[in-house]
């Protein structure tokens, strides 16, 4: 994902803003990371260059 | 295996794409792209969402005319192809592949210009919530498209392995009532069956397609149509 996708991203279970910690990138994209919300704490992982924001009750 | 989990192996996403759109599936393919593309129209430099987007045949599209798109799905196996294919047709920089819940979206009201989603409403099990969740994140436009109730499909529904939900007329009325939108176009074609075209041989598909096509454009064709869009608006 581009960093610029934070700008229309949130948190799908209440839908406040998200916070990007980076693990892994190159000149285009983020590609291994988490997102995590600001107001619940809820973290999202960011795999393979595709963020996963299944919430927790869905995720594998 | 379960149709969610069939859905998202790694070697069913690999296959997809050759599996299902060869042959007469060729003709399907371009036939739902046609009314994608009829349905949004314009779409440089507009915001588009595309649900359950699998391998992104239309999101890979709509980003080479312009689109900016972002793809979901539950599938990471379809979207790393999806990727590949962005990559290839060099759109990658306006487009965006995401694992995510139809019903939970990850993004704010009204963002998008258009939100769309083909072959997604015969596998939802909640569809009213689907819908009202595409409605909530579209400032505009809403499209998809359903197998009906009362054609050919509910015969071919008896074959498949997995569940497909099908919608008679006033089904699709009321969903959209209830998730805040109103029709504005709407479009029917079909008579026979995905299934069928994708078992015969291109040279035989053609004729039939033709023949389907004279069905459909007959005065009961939206009644004997196996497939319907739906192009709504928010309210």
């Amino acid at each position: 994902m581009k960093e610029s996708l934070m700008d229309i991203i949130c948190c799908p279970m209440d839908k406040h803003d998200l916070e990007l910690e980076v693990d892994d990138r190159n000149d285009e994209e983020v590609l291994a990371g988490t997102l995590v919300c600001t107001e619940c704490g809820e973290r999202y992982p960011i795999e393979d260059g595709i963020p996963n924001l299944l919430p927790p009750d869905m995720r594998d | 295996m379960k149709g969610k989990e069939w859905y998202q192996a790694d070697e069913i996403a690999e296959e997809y794409d050759a599996k299902r759109f060869s042959k007469g599936g060729q003709l399907i393919d371009h036939r739902e792209k046609q009314a994608v593309l009829e349905a949004l129209g314009d779409v440089r430099d507009k915001r588009v969402l595309e649900i359950a987007c699998g391998t992104g045949r239309f999101t890979v599209m709509l980003a080479e005319r312009g689109a900016d798109i972002v793809g979901l799905d539950i599938s990471s196996a379809m979207m790393a192809q999806g990727r590949q294919k962005a990559r290839e047709a060099g759109v990658s920089d306006h487009i965006e592949f995401m694992r995510g819940d139809a019903a939970r979206l990850p993004f704010p009201d009204n963002h998008f210009d258009s939100v769309f989603a083909m072959r997604f409403f015969h596998l939802a099990d909640t569809p009213a919530k689907f819908l009202a969740e595409m409605a909530r994140v579209s400032r505009n436009q809403v499209f998809f498209d359903t197998f009906n109730r009362f054609s050919t499909r509910s015969v071919y529904n008896w074959l498949l392995p997995m569940g497909s939900r099908l919608y008679a007329r006033t089904e699709v009325e009321r969903l959209l009532g209830d998730a805040g939108l109103v029709l504005a176009g709407e479009d029917h074609d079909f008579v026979l069956p995905y299934g069928f075209y994708r078992e015969i041989p291109n040279g035989l598909a053609g004729q039939f397609r033709d023949l389907d096509a004279t069905l459909r454009d007959s005065a009961i064709g939206e009644k004997l149509a196996s497939v319907s869009y739906w192009d709504a608006r928010v309210r």
